[in-house]
């Protein structure tokens, strides 16, 4: 494996060749490593939500728009892992949606990524420590009580929300948000650093 | 100055993309307000970035990459050969209403899908009108209460939250400006009030009722339970 931080750079940097030239080689390299991180992020746990092919479609569908979002992407904002993730997200509430969705329902013009929407911010006084940030949070995650990094992964990998995590784990819910709230008040601790 | 947001837990859950999408809808408008609360949805953000930087990768199908570049292809000739479809210009329906001149972005979106508001007068303080979600979880909707204006001291059945969006009304516990996002659990009291200088709008996002009756249910919503004053 790569060092973290080179790494993290590396990806930035080939991302914003996809969003500039449309340079399928760089987009290749970010597919070769990305794809499989989506798919461990979703399949390397038994989770429900994402059988095999599920996962697979989600690959396809994450890459899709990382190619076509690449324009977007401002390394000066958000790392690529990051931008990776919120993208996978939404992409990931698509896909829970239409597999829910009733036929009946009426339907709204509003769409994931307006709802979950980071275009609009403009804070260029925070840019300054946002690639620390990145490692911080990395190495604050590796510090965590398994019970507390336990209970992020089941909420950020497997899409649970709180009260699904307590009844899965037999915890009460005021257990599970206060793993969480601690887990964050960690993390936060060492980014105020 | 906004002094209530919401709670680290429903901000990770809307992060993580758990958190059921009327509620994200609401977590979205407050987020669009307050930079606070923006900065704290980075910092969960890059928690998923960093989980996915280290997932523990598995073997995709070395296909998988032409097949990638052959759909993208396929869609950029489909575009092609469309023509340059002209986006739909989003109808102004409500230009003329100064409450909704300046909503944030998402709910402006919403505003346009759900056409031309129809304002129900719930009392003489109170007018609601319901917005289109494409869900029905919860039900979500515009509460408008006129300057000054009174609202029965009601609770609540199920949760709810309220953004301010315009204006300000207070309750016992303080006073509400726009930006502030309210959680209240079943069960809490409250008679909020609006302030004297202008009309205040809220969005409002009530789990939807254990189903009185689909009609009743929306009837007697937002108030399901008045309490006789």
């Amino acid at each position: 494996m790569e060092i973290p931080q080179t790494r993290d750079d590396d990806w930035s940097q080939l991302l914003v060749r996809v969003g500039k030239n449309e340079d399928r080689a760089a987009f290749e390299r970010l597919f070769r490593h990305f794809a499989p991180l989506i798919k461990g992020f979703h399949y390397s746990r038994n989770t429900q939500a994402f059988c095999a092919e599920a996962a697979d479609e989600l690959v396809q569908e994450v890459m899709i728009r990382v190619w076509r979002k690449a324009p977007t992407f401002d390394p000066s904002r958000a790392s690529a892992n990051t931008w990776v993730y919120t993208i996978m997200r939404n992409c990931r509430i698509d896909m829970l949606r239409r597999n829910n969705r009733r036929q009946d329902s009426d339907s709204s013009d509003v769409d994931v990524d307006d709802i979950w929407d980071d275009t609009a911010d403009t804070q260029p006084l925070l840019f300054l420590q946002r690639s620390r940030g990145e490692q911080e949070i990395a190495e604050g995650l590796a510090s965590l009580p398994p019970e507390q990094s336990h209970v992020l992964e089941k909420a950020y990998m497997e899409g649970k929300s709180h009260s699904e995590i307590s009844a899965e784990l037999g915890l009460p819910l005021g257990t599970v948000k206060s793993r969480v709230r601690l887990a964050l008040k960690k993390l936060q601790a060492r980014l105020s650093k | 100055m906004i002094r209530h947001h919401p709670d680290n837990n429903m901000l990770l859950e809307y992060a993580a993309g758990s958190l059921p999408w009327a509620l994200s809808l609401a977590v979205s408008a407050h987020l669009q307000l307050c930079p606070q609360c923006r900065q704290q949805r980075e910092n969960l953000d890059r928690i998923g970035g960093a989980l996915l930087c280290d997932s523990a990768p598995q073997s995709v199908d070395t296909a998988a990459f032409d097949q990638l570049m052959g759909r993208i292809e396929h869609e950029d000739q489909q575009e092609a050969s469309s023509g340059e479809a002209a986006p739909a210009k989003p109808r102004p329906v409500y230009s003329s209403d100064p409450v909704l001149a300046d909503l944030p972005k998402v709910i402006r979106k919403l505003v346009t899908s759900t056409g031309p508001l129809k304002w129900r007068r719930v009392s003489s303080a109170l007018r609601t009108s319901r917005l289109n979600t494409g869900q029905d979880r919860y039900e979500v909707a515009f509460q408008r209460i006129c300057r000054g204006g009174k609202v029965a001291e009601h609770d609540h059945r199920g949760r709810e939250v309220t953004v301010v969006l315009y204006g300000s009304f207070s309750d016992s516990e303080g006073v509400y400006r726009r930006g502030d996002f309210l959680l209240r659990e079943p069960g809490d009291v409250h008679r909020p009030i609006a302030t004297q200088d202008q009309e205040c709008l809220c969005l409002s996002v009530v789990e939807a009722p254990v189903k009185v009756t689909g009609l009743l249910g929306w009837l007697i919503n937002p108030f399901l339970s008045f309490r006789p004053a």
